[in-house]
């Protein structure tokens, strides 16, 4: 399997026009992704389609699965091989990959999972936007297990932010979802794309095969992965193992690995932690929110301003681990934080246990499968501030 | 991408010792005595042993179940995976390593019930894997269960009364779905077992071998099947094997299963096509697209 | 600036729309292009906007239309209320014959009966694209031109053009008309 870094876009430093879909695409390639499998589903199928395109031209492999937890399955497969492996998906197939996605968290098999969110529950509104899936991402497997994920709020964003995911992936052996709505995937919007690094690959085992400990962590407290073929031989499961790979129920040996496991990321939360904050210095009310309520918020802090009124928006753009030193920064000054959100409350529960009782907390919620206008929070800005 | 295994012929000049390929880190094996997985599995190594598989380009990707747990024991890259799933993690694994030799174990409830999607579209997409679906036809290791397999009147857990509905036929299944070889063998014939899985690895396609695997313990005790040995003997009686098919037909034993090799086609190979569709995309090169 | 291509399914609105949006790319202009759609591929209201701006657009979405291109009447129910007073809505003359009172500039056109007597009212969208061209100069006709050909298959290219052209004249006599007797407000 070739890894190597290929140059997808000769033009990429132009002005473009791209949609989210395409964008996440392309970000996927420029990141090293050489492995996509899928299923058809609404408003995700533009990744497939446009992966089934790029990826044979950089000698990289497109499938389209069965079924969605097939695709999952085979993404994983192919990444044990030793490829970087993406899956894209919408709300009902997100909860399809659910079990794999915990298998992978297990035995930190680097992925990536795009969840493109429609309006919920069920099948519900295929062709419509929602921000419903914020609290299946973080917790929709069972168990305790930790993730990532990245909720990128423009077409630029979007490609960057799939560029990072590979990397975090690959960094910390772990899955990372990568979660934007439906009216930000069809979006066209002009950009300009970086030029990528090079792509971020996994710590690779080295040394005597037979010193080798497959969930030995590295001094990071990641563990190096064994390359079939490089003469490890090593074992991979979804059972509680230990050190050496192998099923345990040893309690002591269970609570040190699982341990390591659930704290791999919070002892890299500073590196993996992304957000953006916007007038929240003496704002008196702070917007929380994030993809495409964050475009509307942010409209909403420029309307509030021009008023005279200190509006700030904190956006956190690593959704999970959530940014929670960051947010009570932003947070410090203010008299109330407006949580506007496409679905009936979900991100509000993670302000309100991060910013406690000390200050006042508001949701606006909408789960029409319409985006939040500029104007509606604009509006709750100015009511919470009477 | 790595380029596509090339066996290198019988390098069995040396006598098979099961030794060779097993973790005896992990010895004693967890099977119950009597378990005809062992069996199936030595037969396993016993062909990698005579088609000279190298080890280390050795990848075994197991599901949930008593089957699902023989990875462990090989001494090869292996993967324990999630239930019903071995197929399509091996897919995504054999397409980006087609340098490697990618082999399931699975069982029946893993393969016919919760993967049963899976294993009908790996068998039309005739990708390289080697499946040996290991049917004791029982959930062994949640308790004794009805499985797809489970013959009619059996009794389990979950049919205190008897079985009521019909089995699959595993590989009446594999070959109406499109697999390129479909094999099967009972564990009582250890060296036509090694054969038939010997034949399954060195065919180019999707091979598929079901192996007619005893669980004495949950499944057999229950049925008043009696020991394991007479559970072993009884399999003779209950097989037809292709070799006596191709010589006499035997009217007096109609309703028994058909053993040995029992399709083997030359459909075009799924890594290989993709790799040369992947080819002619790339030969075609940018005209085709300029929209972004 | 905001614009919202209005109508039903399978009017090759969401298509039209990338193209102007391309147009209007190639001039310099950021751009952000959005759509609503339901599942079925023909019928029902479907829409395509764009915000346009000289730096990154902030909010993507439509909130104030100025130029409201109407192909069905279905779509003047959800539409209108969020023209821009003084926007300037052309509606074609047989799909969208109506057009109530309201704070704009009311526009209407043959755009689908000149696509019809050219040969095919599938290309109606792009006599849309080229009379919205030349009624508001969003932007130059030969960059639009350049965007029609880049998405357009080969085998549409000549009817696509003489589409644009098409509409580049409607929108061109309605705009002489206009400053003769301005249009009713």
């Amino acid at each position: 399997m070739s890894i190597a870094t290929v140059a997808v876009e000769p033009a990429a430093s132009n002005l473009r026009l791209l949609s989210g879909n395409h964008a996440c695409a392309l970000g996927a390639i420029a990141a090293g992704c050489r492995f996509f499998a899928g299923y058809p589903i609404t408003p995700s199928s533009e990744i497939a389609e446009r992966l089934s395109r790029e990826l044979p031209r950089v000698d990289g492999v497109f499938i389209q699965m069965e079924d969605e937890i097939a695709s999952i399955a085979a993404v994983i497969g192919a990444s044990m091989g030793g490829a970087k492996a993406m899956t894209a998906t919408s709300g009902p197939g997100f909860s399809l990959k659910q079990e794999n996605l915990g298998y992978a968290a297990l035995a930190e098999i680097p992925c990536v999972i795009v969840n493109v969110m429609r309006g919920g529950p069920s099948t519900g509104m295929p062709t419509r936007p929602a921000q419903g899936d914020i609290m299946q991402a973080r917790w929709g497997s069972h168990g305790d297990f930790p993730v990532i994920v990245l909720a990128p709020g423009s077409v630029r964003e979007i490609y960057e932010e799939t560029i990072r995911a590979f990397a975090l992936a690959e960094t910390y052996r772990t899955p990372v979802t990568v979660l934007y709505d439906q009216s930000i995937a069809q979006l066209l919007e002009t950009v300009e794309l970086k030029q990528p690094g090079a792509p971020v690959e996994r710590k690779w085992a080295s040394g005597p095969p037979e010193k080798y400990q497959p969930y030995a962590p590295l001094d990071n407290g990641v563990p190096a992965m064994a390359r079939p073929g490089d003469g490890y031989r090593s074992h991979t499961t979804g059972l509680t193992h230990a050190e050496n790979g192998f099923p345990t129920q040893t309690p002591e040996v269970v609570e040190r690995n699982i341990g390591r496991l659930l704290g791999k990321l919070e002892r890299h939360r500073a590196a993996i932690e992304s957000f953006q904050t916007l007038r929240c210095e003496d704002a008196d009310v702070v917007v929380v929110a994030v993809g495409i309520s964050a475009r509307a918020a942010g409209s909403a802090v420029a309307a509030c301003r021009a008023k005279g009124i200190r509006a700030g928006m904190f956006r956190p753009i690593t959704l999970w681990p959530f940014p929670e030193e960051a947010l009570r920064r932003a947070a410090s000054g203010a008299r109330a934080v407006l949580v506007p959100e496409m679905n009936a409350g979900q991100m509000r529960l993670e302000v309100e246990r991060v910013l406690g009782r000390d200050v006042r907390i508001e949701g606006l919620h909408k789960i029409s499968g319409d985006p939040i206008d500029p104007a509606a929070i604009t509006a709750r800005i100015e009511a919470l501030c009477i | 991408m790595n380029d596509p295994i090339v066996l290198e012929g019988n390098a069995a000049v040396e006598e098979f010792d099961v030794r060779k390929y097993i973790r005896l880190q992990m010895m004693p094996h967890f099977l119950c005595p009597g378990c005809g997985h062992g069996i199936a599995l030595r037969a396993l190594l016993w062909a990698v042993h005579e088609l000279g598989i190298d080890k280390d380009r050795l990848a075994v990707v197991s599901g949930i179940g008593c089957a699902g747990r023989l990875s462990a024991y090989i001494d090869a890259n292996t993967f324990h995976v999630t239930h019903g799933r071995p197929l399509a993690f091996a897919s995504g694994l054999a397409l980006v390593r087609p340098d490697l030799h990618v082999v399931v174990i699975t069982g029946d409830g893993d393969c016919l019930a919760i993967g049963g999607n899976h294993f009908i579209h790996t068998c039309r997409r005739n990708l390289k894997l080697t499946c040996l679906m290991l049917n004791n036809e029982v959930y062994g290791m949640t308790g004794g269960q009805v499985s797809p397999t489970t013959s009619e009147t059996r009794i389990t857990t979950t049919t205190q009364l008897g079985n009521a509905e019909p089995h699959f036929d595993a590989c009446a299944l594999a070959a109406a779905a499109g697999a390129g070889f479909v094999g099967r063998e009972v564990t009582h014939h250890v060296p036509k077992l090694k054969d038939v899985m010997r034949a399954a690895l060195e065919h180019p396609g999707f091979a598929f071998v079901e192996v007619m695997s005893d669980c004495t313990e949950i499944f057999g005790r229950k049925n008043d099947m009696g020991s394991s040995p007479e559970m072993i003997l009884r399999q003779k009686s209950e097989i037809r094997p292709s070799a006596y098919r191709d010589t006499v037909e035997t009217p007096f034993r109609p309703n028994t299963l058909p053993t040995g090799v029992l399709m083997c086609n030359e459909r075009p190979e799924y890594g290989a096509a993709y790799r040369q569709y992947a080819q002619t995309v790339k030969s075609a090169g940018d005209g085709k697209q300029k929209r972004g | 600036m905001e614009i919202r291509l209005g109508g039903t399914g399978g009017q090759g609105l969401i298509l039209s729309a990338k193209m102007l949006a391309d147009a209007l790319a190639r001039g310099g202009r950021r751009v952000a292009q959005s759509q609503t759609y339901e599942p079925t591929s023909r019928g029902g209201f479907c829409h395509s906007d764009l915000v346009v701006s000289h730096v990154e657009v902030d909010y993507p979405l439509a909130t104030a239309i100025d130029y409201l291109v109407l192909l069905d009447r279905i779509a003047l129910k959800p539409s209108l209320p969020l023209a821009k007073p003084g926007a300037l809505v052309i509606a074609d003359t047989r799909l969208c014959p109506e057009l109530p009172e309201g704070k704009y500039t009311g526009c209407s056109l043959a755009l689908s009966r000149t696509a019809i007597d050219l040969g095919s009212e599938r290309v109606t969208n792009i006599v849309a694209l080229g009379a919205l061209v030349a009624l508001t100069g969003v932007c130059e006709r030969a960059a639009l031109e350049r965007a029609v050909r880049a998405d357009t298959p080969r085998s549409f290219l000549d009817l696509n053009l003489e589409a644009l052209e098409a509409g580049f004249r409607l929108g061109t006599e309605q705009s002489v008309r206009r400053v003769a007797s301005p249009a009713p407000a």
